[in-house]
């Protein structure tokens, strides 16, 4: 467990030193660094071998939690400490916050980072699924300066995939200020206390004047394929009162539906279970949240 | 390779360092400090290594050296200034170690912890801990003298 050769290693101060940085070396042999719990361990195990590590820790205009005019924004290099801990981070975004303050340990979140754990996007892991199930936005810079975004369903492709060009670095997550009461939840099951997610399951749902249920979103982790919406729980909650039943019912439908699989953690059937109890519990709190 | 400048224990150290030294092997085998311990082969789950960077714990062999470059670190040699901390003492009246190899990281995670939540309940003491494993004494010894440790401080 010792990282391979390093030739260089670099600290910009500002995205656009970052990006020239990067650019210096043939695409791939560089990398960006952000909290580094994740990357370090697989730069340690060779799984990754950079020639270069650019890394971002001097780039404060990476850093913060801006929740002006009720929408919000993170930026890339904000820990989970600090996401954990904030207080803009209610109702419609207190998932992110269920999120962070169960990721790894308080070391880890100490120091690992929203972007670096979108970007790496490891199968079992809860910030993509919970940035999926809230419909969050991922903001990126290219080389070449210009600005794009794209949508969470665009952006995770699948286990340590994403729509990111290695040229291009994460600047922010966003996410547009809810139209009406919303809320979100999110909970996940590990081996151990706050262990990487067997299964986890994010729910955002708006309520409209009448009470009923007027969007819906529903995103698990810890699948094969990583982090995946659940459409079925979605239309089953679309439209339905948010009851005890209601919820029971769209959280069977996500289990059904789910491509669960068996590994040394759990079985298929396990995982459904999971995802019908977990489901029910992080349902009932996201609507609490919406109606508060 | 490059040169680095960092605090270490209150002390400034200038070094010439390998891109892929980790953090940890640079205070273990630069500045002999070998109280920060390797637990889990450098595997960053053990929690042994953790230590103090700006005040804030983390694991030492999630890091390289070069990126403590300007920053302050505290290890375990350097967390008692004379007499045991409250914490330290508290592990000592309560039997919080038996071999004691976690201890250091636990004595480092936890101090920052309590500065962060100076009167935990058990259950945040024990969702504090979740990154140090200790596999001698089952924990509640250690659960103990945390609390003891907090009482005798917010008092």
């Amino acid at each position: 467990m010792f990282p391979a050769k390093i030739e260089k290693y670099v600290r910009p101060q500002s995205i656009a030193e970052a990006l020239a940085a990067l650019g210096e070396f043939e695409e791939g042999d560089a990398m960006f660094l952000a909290g580094g719990q994740s990357a370090m361990q697989a730069i340690k195990s060779r799984m990754l071998r950079p020639e270069c590590i650019v890394d971002l820790q001097n780039i404060s205009e990476l850093k913060g939690i801006d929740a002006a005019a009720g929408g919000l924004r993170i930026g890339a290099m904000t820990r989970y400490v600090e996401i954990a801990q904030s207080a803009a981070l209610n109702g419609a975004f207190a998932a992110l916050a269920d999120a962070a303050a169960r990721v790894g340990d308080r070391q880890v979140r100490n120091r690992g980072t929203i972007g670096g754990s979108v970007c790496w996007n490891y199968m079992a892991s809860c910030m993509p699924a919970v940035v999926l199930g809230t419909n969050g936005t991922m903001n990126l810079t290219a080389a070449n300066g210009g600005e794009r975004s794209i949508a969470a369903d665009d952006f995770f492709l699948g286990p340590l995939e994403t729509a990111r060009e290695d040229t291009e670095i994460l600047t922010s997550v966003s996410w547009d200020a809810p139209v009406s009461k919303t809320g979100s939840a999110y909970k996940k099951w590990g081996l151990v206390t706050d262990a990487l997610p067997v299964v986890g399951v994010c729910v955002r749902v708006s309520v409209g004047g009448d009470g009923t249920c007027s969007d819906a979103r529903v995103s698990i982790s810890g699948l094969a394929g990583g982090g995946e919406r659940a459409p079925a729980a979605e239309t089953a909650l679309l439209g339905s009162d948010g009851s005890t039943a209601a919820i029971a019912k769209a959280m069977d439908a996500a289990a059904e539906a789910a491509d669960t699989h068996s590994d040394m953690s759990a079985d298929a059937d396990y995982r459904r279970q999971l995802i019908r109890n977990l489901g029910r519990e992080v349902a009932a709190s996201a609507f609490a949240r919406a109606r508060t | 390779m490059p040169t680095i400048n960092v605090t270490v224990n209150g002390e400034r150290y200038e070094e010439t360092v390998p891109e892929r030294l980790l953090l940890s092997d640079f205070l273990r085998e630069r500045l002999s400090l070998t109280g920060t311990h390797i637990g889990c082969t450098y595997e960053g789950v053990c929690g042994a290594c953790t230590i103090h960077l700006d005040g804030e714990a983390v694991k030492s062999c999630l890091m390289l050296a070069v990126q403590a470059d300007g920053h302050a670190i505290t290890t375990i040699e350097g967390l008692r200034d004379g007499s045991l901390t409250p914490l330290q003492a508290a592990f000592k009246a309560n039997h919080a170690l038996q071999c004691g190899f976690c201890t250091p990281g636990i004595l480092m995670n936890m101090t920052e912890f309590l500065e962060k939540n100076p009167n935990p309940t058990d259950e945040e003491i024990r969702h504090g801990l979740v990154g140090n494993l200790c596999r001698c004494t089952g924990y509640v010894h250690i659960v103990k003298a945390v609390r003891e440790a907090a009482q005798s401080t917010t008092r």
